[in-house]
């Protein structure tokens, strides 16, 4: 009898106790048929039947028959019926190439079988082995280390992530063009923790900062968590379900820290398999609390709020033709195929589909880990033929999708075949697309605009045309507004209506302005309530409604604000934002 | 070959390879379960019955999956071969009680020669069936790589015992025809069991489980996907969106 090698005695040894009565059953069941086969992209792109799903599943269902399977035929005459011993070093080498170098454990194979053989299992069993043995590539090895001593994929520490979060907040705010805005970290009793792939904090922050604004515009009370925020999982690549259990224990855990309802996971695919559907399982003995919350995809989460009301879209923002592409780990494996057509259709004017699509997709050959394995690039971008043929015919502009291995490895196509196309995330082109002039503040009251808070607003100006333009204005961005022509109302008027904030015109008829400024700030029961004056008055010209002098010498405080005529919507937004901040501020 | 021979070889012996392949049966079934299998923990956004309905059901489906929907010629021949099986099998059951000349009691099988014609040509077609899939299995790349000495013997010994099923299950076949028949039958109950022949017993189990598996995702049943978790600020809707899916012939 031939001697094993250390290794091969090593995967051998441990090979029984991966098999589940599933993967017992997928490894029993294969007639041979070979109707999977045109299934597999790695076939169609190259011919070689090596890649046929059904061979490359049998490098691990003859160890199954060999050592096993209850029948004697495995033993008596394994060639026979394809049963084959793993020996030497150079027989894992082998192994190791097939189950990690030409399949993205994409499922379309399982999906496409008449008898329902889960060859994505058996390669997954495959990869548990050659991991337990500690021969996984490099690249996983690594990835998967970083998992487990720094508790996500890419090594970020957590001053790396807080200084980026900050780094994002900046750019947030600019494209919210609202300074007060952030992604809050911590926030306690959220309605949901937000979870990301590294790759949305270490190298393409577009995803975080386009679900940050969407968030935001929702009006959502929502958080990042300065730990277990990685939603990746590398244990669904190598295998280890240990490391699984891990990942999904940190993220779990410090959403029942943060005493949120709800997990919202960002546009990951296998992220979203890892953290909805296999992590409760495998974290599920290690957790000292079972999961009480929900978990969801930011898609679902995003076409709530689209099918309430809750965002408003305007497609015409998006005119270029997009497709979408289905990721595996959503598609094949999660049911989510509905959910970013409909946001998609919402979100831009063209919008065109792909064929074959949603379970039959195929794959980016980005997944399965692949994009950390650069031992097999060169067969990777060669297998992705038929993903190219796919994405050519469907004549669009961008492809869109939801998954960041997919971005990689449609990126990594495109560029190899030519295609001229762009990736986006689902969310970057809701993002592109969102109102938000409709943005709703956290409290649920509708204030689109940056500066409406839903709060009270009396406008005081002696020109009636002036009036209804500052109401309209202030109304549509969200605040509730009270007005008088009369100069001799008002103070009654702030006294019984008590607003948060009053815009004061200085040229009036019978008390001007400045006089009328005095009174408020005379009066204990209007004294602080802001005032932001709105005026033409040019104090060369009437000297004698000149604010700041007229302050200075009755020893005032200063209004909050001041904003010219003719009123700029934006500036007058920026102060009364800035007033009523400020205001926040001072209360707190 | 004389009466008793034949009656012997029609009834006891198959009584006995019937029960032998059941007893083996059975202990592969038991040892199946023996492996544990992991139950899901998280709610469901699908429904595990329709998934595993959707499972069991879809081989009847070709348009549900893609394989048979772009080789419709495949499918009618995998329809022709496994219905004939399925025939022949029932037949080598049926025609030792209903076949006087085999020491039954009944008449049925000579007094209606139709049943043993019809059964007789539903085996030739699927011989042809067979002999096409074996040809592929021989000359394509693809399908020797995954082929083992099993799965050649095992294609051989159908097409050679439903081949006999078109001369030996027909009401006046001559003796020779139906002893081959059921001396390869006897030898197929036997065989079976250690062969790939056997993925028919697997296959309530694995469709039960890869359906509960997807049926519980909301993949399956495919083509009917589930909008899950969608609320309209009341409850908890599902949305049932007809899928639009198209073949890329």
């Amino acid at each position: 009898m031939t001697k094993r090698s250390e290794n091969a005695q090593k995967v051998v040894d441990n090979f029984r106790k991966k098999i589940t009565r599933q993967a017992a059953l997928s490894m029993s069941i294969c007639a041979h048929c070979g109707m999977c086969t045109d299934s597999c992209h790695y076939y169609l792109a190259t011919g070689d039947p090596k890649l046929a799903p059904a061979y490359k599943a049998d490098k691990v269902r003859k160890l199954f028959k060999k050592h096993v399977d209850y029948n004697p035929l495995g033993k008596i005459a394994p060639g026979w019926i394809g049963a084959k011993d793993i020996v030497s070093d150079e027989d894992l080498d082998e192994l190791k190439d097939v189950v990690f170098g030409t399949c993205t454990m994409c499922r379309r194979c399982t999906i496409s079988c008449p008898l329902g053989v889960d060859k994505a299992l058996l390669i997954r069993t495959g990869r548990a082995m050659i991991t337990e043995a500690g021969l996984a590539p490099q690249g996983i090895q690594d990835v998967s280390k970083d998992q487990w001593t720094v508790g996500n994929q890419m090594g970020v520490s957590d001053e790396d992530y807080t200084e980026t979060i900050d780094w994002l907040n900046e750019e947030l705010q600019d494209e919210l063009d609202d300074p007060n805005v952030e992604m809050p970290i911590d926030l306690p009793n959220p309605d949901f923790v937000y979870v990301v792939n590294p790759r949305e904090v270490k190298y393409d922050p577009r995803p975080l900062i386009a679900a940050a604004k969407i968030m935001t515009v929702a009006g959502a009370r929502w958080t990042l968590s300065s730990a277990g925020w990685d939603n990746t999982n590398f244990g669904l690549f190598s295998g280890d379900n240990a490391l699984g259990g891990h990942m999904g224990k940190l993220v779990f855990e410090n959403v029942q820290r943060l005493n949120a309802p709800k997990l919202v996971i960002s546009e990951c695919g296998h992220g979203f398999r890892a953290t909805k559907w296999e992590s409760p399982n495998w974290a599920k003995a290690q957790l000292d609390k079972p999961i009480d919350f929900e978990i969801e995809s930011f898609l679902e989460t995003m076409l709530r709020w689209v099918r309430t009301g809750r965002i408003k879209l305007d497609p015409t923002r998006n005119p270029a033709p997009v497709t979408y592409h289905d990721p595996c780990n959503l598609g094949r494996s999660s049911g989510i195929t509905e959910e970013p057509r409909e946001l998609l259709k919402a979100a831009c004017q063209d919008y065109r589909e792909m064929y074959p699509n949603r379970a039959d997709n195929f794959c980016c050959t980005g997944g399965g880990g692949a994009m950390s394995m650069a031992e097999y690039a060169k067969r990777r971008i060669e297998s992705a033929k038929p993903k190219a043929d796919q994405l050519r015919e469907a004549d669009a502009k961008t492809v869109a999708t939801a998954c960041h291995n997919c971005i990689d490895g449609l990126s990594d196509l495109i560029k190899h075949y030519e295609l001229g196309m762009k990736v986006q995330t689902v969310g970057e082109l809701v993002a592109e697309a969102i109102m938000v002039e409709h943005r709703i503040w956290p409290d649920g009251k509708p204030r689109t605009g940056s500066a409406g808070e839903g709060k009270k607003v009396l406008v005081v100006d002696d020109e009636q045309d002036m009036v209804t333009h500052l109401s309209a204005l202030l109304e549509d961005n969200g605040f509730e507004v009270i007005a008088t022509t009369d100069p001799t109302a008002v103070m009654d008027l702030v006294k019984k209506e008590q607003p948060d904030l009053i815009t004061l015109d200085i040229k009036m008829p019978v008390k001007d302005g400045n006089e009328l400024y005095a009174e408020l700030r005379g009066d204990d029961a209007t004294r602080a309530t802001p005032v932001v004056i709105i005026s033409g008055v040019d104090p060369k010209e009437l000297p004698e409604l000149d604010l700041r002098k007229y302050v200075y010498e009755h020893e005032l405080p200063k209004p909050e604000g001041f904003v010219d005529k003719p009123v700029d919507p934006e500036q007058l937004m920026l102060a009364l934002r800035k007033v009523l901040e400020l205001q926040k501020r001072a209360e707190a | 070959m004389s009466e008793a021979f034949v009656s012997v070889l029609t009834h006891e012996v198959q009584y006995a390879a019937l029960a032998f392949m059941a007893l083996v049966y059975t202990v592969r079934i038991i040892w199946i379960l023996k492996f544990t299998a992991p139950a899901e923990s998280t709610p469901a956004r699908g429904s595990h019955s329709a998934g595993i309905s959707h499972a069991m059901m879809n081989i009847a489906m070709p348009w549900q999956l893609e394989s048979y929907r772009r080789k419709p010629l495949r499918y009618v021949e995998f329809v022709v071969f496994h219905v004939a099986v399925a025939v022949a099998i029932a037949a080598s059951i049926i025609r030792p009680e209903t076949d006087i000349t085999l020491g039954a009691h009944s008449s049925l099988w000579n007094d209606y020669p139709i049943i043993g014609l019809v059964c007789a040509g539903i085996c030739a077609a699927a011989v042809v069936a067979g002999v096409l899939r074996l040809i592929r299995r021989i000359s394509r790349p693809e399908m020797r790589i995954i082929s083992s000495p099993d799965d050649y013997f095992s294609m051989i010994l159908l097409n050679c015992w439903l081949a006999a099923g078109v001369f030996g299950l027909q009401a006046a076949a001559p003796v020779w025809a139906t002893v081959a028949f059921f001396v390869l039958t006897t030898f197929f109950l036997v065989y079976v069991p250690f062969s790939k022949i056997s993925h028919y017993l697997y296959y309530p189990f694995n469709k039960w489980y890869i359906g509960k598996h997807l049926g519980h995702r909301g993949v399956y049943p495919k083509g009917m996907a589930v909008v899950g978790g969608i609320d309209d600020g009341t409850d908890c809707a599902t949305a049932v969106v007809q899928e639009e899916s198209k073949a890329n012939a």
